[in-house]
């Protein structure tokens, strides 16, 4: 390991996204929000369905239109790019996409599948793509005698796999995983999450990681950001955000986990009732009208995300609170 | 051990299909006790649902029959139960929270209505009584405002509300039994975590028994009392919760319980790769050959898992596990 400033594969300032409807309101998906990953590590991005986390990795990707802000990846700004210039981009964004039932067309076959954006991005010969696809499906586990077969004839797995194949073969430097395992059983979660992890490791990939599974993005991730409503309410390392948890959100999504020990019910911290419309928000933290600790400042103004210590920041007006030191 | 309440007996489910008639469900007994939790593990195909669905007399038929076994509910078959008397058994005696709220809701009745329905088939009750015990259900499953929501369709409600609509339906009749499939996969884990203190609290109020199918290992240790592992189909492993996760004897067992990852509270740097379970489960039409149906994925497979299926023996004091390995030690 050098000691430089580890090279940054995406760079995402301000990010907002928001989607008018015909009455004239908006959708609020994404409100601006920031996070950068370095080079070779993996960025986690949780939340609850409705928190704009799949919204904000597609944007990153462009498979969504940016409303504003930018999402640099190298020295393109993907939102920004168009023709040749977005197209060579892609071929370092790749998408692995949650559903391996859905995402692979049914009438092609998986060699056809995985050779695809070679023959789209016009990369190498055909003798040498071919030669690629075989590589690929070495890499992820399958057989290359299974290139003819249909995506039907594969397990949930092996059709992960296929995803995760199709998605390295441009070399992309960053892959951006929605929910890679969260449609497969849990002994198959385990084989994808160590091909995800060895790939990591053994092409120095970069992965932008979008996860409802705390434990999993635990796993897998050197960096998170937890968002709520659009916003990221907390970012830092894995060990920061585990260790010392700052924002009442991520503490009630930590011990809302069920967990294995048998005897943490009771240390929970529960939140009432749902997230508020992303249509109508309120004026002050998002989380105020289900969390725990508010006070009336809380739904009068927003809280800014700001750096505590190290990397780790948070949005909490009420985070030095003593209340608020969770008790381990 | 107290009276059973629901008594499975050497259940048997086969489906028809082209290659010829498959067994989903084999050998599969067990009991479940007044006010107990008991919870079904497996993985998709392992024969969890259809199992919860011969419990009601919901087997679709055809192409599917239970074709050996008794499923005794206070000592009445269920199995050989007519039509007219199963209608009854469903949602007084025994009924379900589905996976899918918003699926199983019908998307033009008010969720009142469809609560209120349920109440009226079984009590005989005039419209506006079910119509109040509907709002009251409401209340109960924690719906804030239920007059106001009574009126509501699916589509109004969030994911949790609807779910909660269903588990509303479930017991408006007080089931002796609740079986819930999966009833949180469809859920966030804040509003997951408010499901489960839901279910303890009506097992509470009302004391009903529960059976709770799910894939996840967190939720199983949380909720229940005693755990039943089924793999393709069998019975493979049973005892109480806390010996299930930290003594799990049958091989797959190990396997599912080691190779979820762990939420820490204090995570290293670098984590350990996750313990993998080589291969995927089989399907019921390779079940023929008479091994171990789990020796081709099983690390510690020898010489007899190949020639013979393991039975369910006894391991310790109310603790079962069908591996060769926990009883003839090999070599």
């Amino acid at each position: 390991m050098n000691t430089q400033v580890p090279a940054t594969a995406l760079c995402v300032s301000d990010l907002v996204v928001h989607f008018p409807l015909s009455d004239g309101k908006v959708v609020h998906a994404v409100d601006g929000i920031s996070f950068e990953v370095p080079v070779g590590t993996a960025f986690g991005l949780v939340g609850e369905s409705g928190s704009g986390k799949t919204t904000a990795a597609l944007a990153c990707a462009r498979l969504v239109e940016a409303t504003s802000g930018t999402v640099q990846l190298g020295d393109i700004d993907i939102t920004q790019a168009t023709g040749n210039a977005l197209r060579a981009a892609r071929r370092d964004i790749q998408v692995v996409f949650q559903d391996p039932f859905s995402s692979l067309n049914p009438r092609e076959r998986a060699g056809s599948i995985v050779r695809r954006p070679l023959d789209l991005m016009r990369i190498g010969t055909p003798t040498e793509r071919e030669r690629r696809v075989d590589d690929l499906f070495a890499t992820v586990g399958l057989r290359p005698e299974q290139k003819t077969l249909f995506p039907h004839q594969f397990s949930g797995g092996q059709r992960q796999r296929i995803g995760i194949a199709r998605a390295l073969a441009t070399n992309p430097r960053l892959i951006v995983c929605d929910e890679p395992v969260s449609a497969l059983d849990v002994a198959i979660q385990a084989q994808i999450l160590n091909l995800l992890a060895r790939l990591k490791r053994e092409l120095g990939l970069s992965y932008l990681f979008i996860s409802h599974d705390l434990a999993v993005v635990q796993h897998l991730c050197e960096r998170i950001a937890v968002m709520y409503l659009g916003q990221i309410v907390e970012i830092g390392s894995r060990q920061e955000i585990f260790r010392k948890p700052m924002h009442p959100y991520t503490m009630a999504l930590i011990s809302a986990v069920p967990s294995t020990d048998m005897d943490t019910a009771d240390t929970r911290i529960r939140v009432k009732g749902d997230p508020p419309s992303p249509i109508s928000l309120p004026p002050g933290c998002r989380f105020a009208g289900r969390c725990p600790y508010a006070v009336p400042r809380c739904s009068e103004s927003l809280p800014e995300l700001v750096t505590r210590d190290g990397s780790h920041s948070v949005a909490c007006f009420r985070t030095d609170e003593p209340e608020l030191q969770i008790k381990r | 051990m107290t009276q059973n309440l629901l008594s499975v007996q050497d259940l048997e489910i086969s489906f028809r299909t082209v290659a010829g008639e498959v067994q989903v469900v084999r050998d599969l007994s067990f009991e479940l006790a007044q006010g107990e939790v008991l919870g079904i593990v497996g993985e998709s195909g392992c024969g969890k649902s259809i199992t919860a669905l011969s419990l009601l007399g919901l087997v679709p038929n055809p192409p599917g029959r239970v074709s050996k076994g008794r499923i005794l509910l206070e000592g009445e078959d269920i199995v050989t139960a007519s039509e007219r008397r199963l209608r009854q058994i469903r949602g007084n005696d025994i009924s379900m929270v589905f996976q899918e709220p918003m699926t199983s809701l019908n998307p033009v009745y008010s969720v009142g209505e469809q609560i209120a329905e349920t109440a009226r088939a079984h009590f005989n009750s005039s419209r506006s009584e079910a119509w109040e015990r509907a709002i009251e259900m409401l209340q109960l499953v924690g719906i804030p405002s239920p007059e106001r929501r009574a009126h509501e369709f699916p589509h109004q409600l969030s994911g949790g509300m609807r779910q909660r609509v269903m588990i509303a339906i479930a017991l408006v009749c007080e089931p002796k039994v609740l079986i819930a499939d999966e009833p949180t996969t469809a859920l966030d884990v804040t509003v997951q975590a408010q499901i489960f203190d839901l279910f303890r609290d009506l097992q509470h109020k009302i004391g009903a028994a529960i059976i709770l199918i799910t894939h996840d290992i967190g939720v199983v240790a949380q909720m229940t009392d005693r755990v039943i592992v089924m793999y393709a189909g069998r019975k493979i492993e049973e005892g109480p919760v806390s010996a299930f996760i930290t003594d799990p004897r049958h091989p797959y067992t190990r396997g599912l319980v080691n190779c979820i990852p762990r939420l820490s509270l204090d995570p290293s740097d670098d984590p350990e790769p996750l313990f993998e379970i080589p291969g995927v489960v089989p399907s019921p039409s390779d079940l023929s050959l008479p091994r171990c149906a789990f020796a081709p994925r099983c690390r510690n497979a020898f010489a007899l898992c190949l020639e013979k299926s393991p039975p369910l023996l006894p391991v310790a004091e109310g603790r079962a596990a069908a591996c060769w390995l926990e009883t003839e030690k090999p070599g």
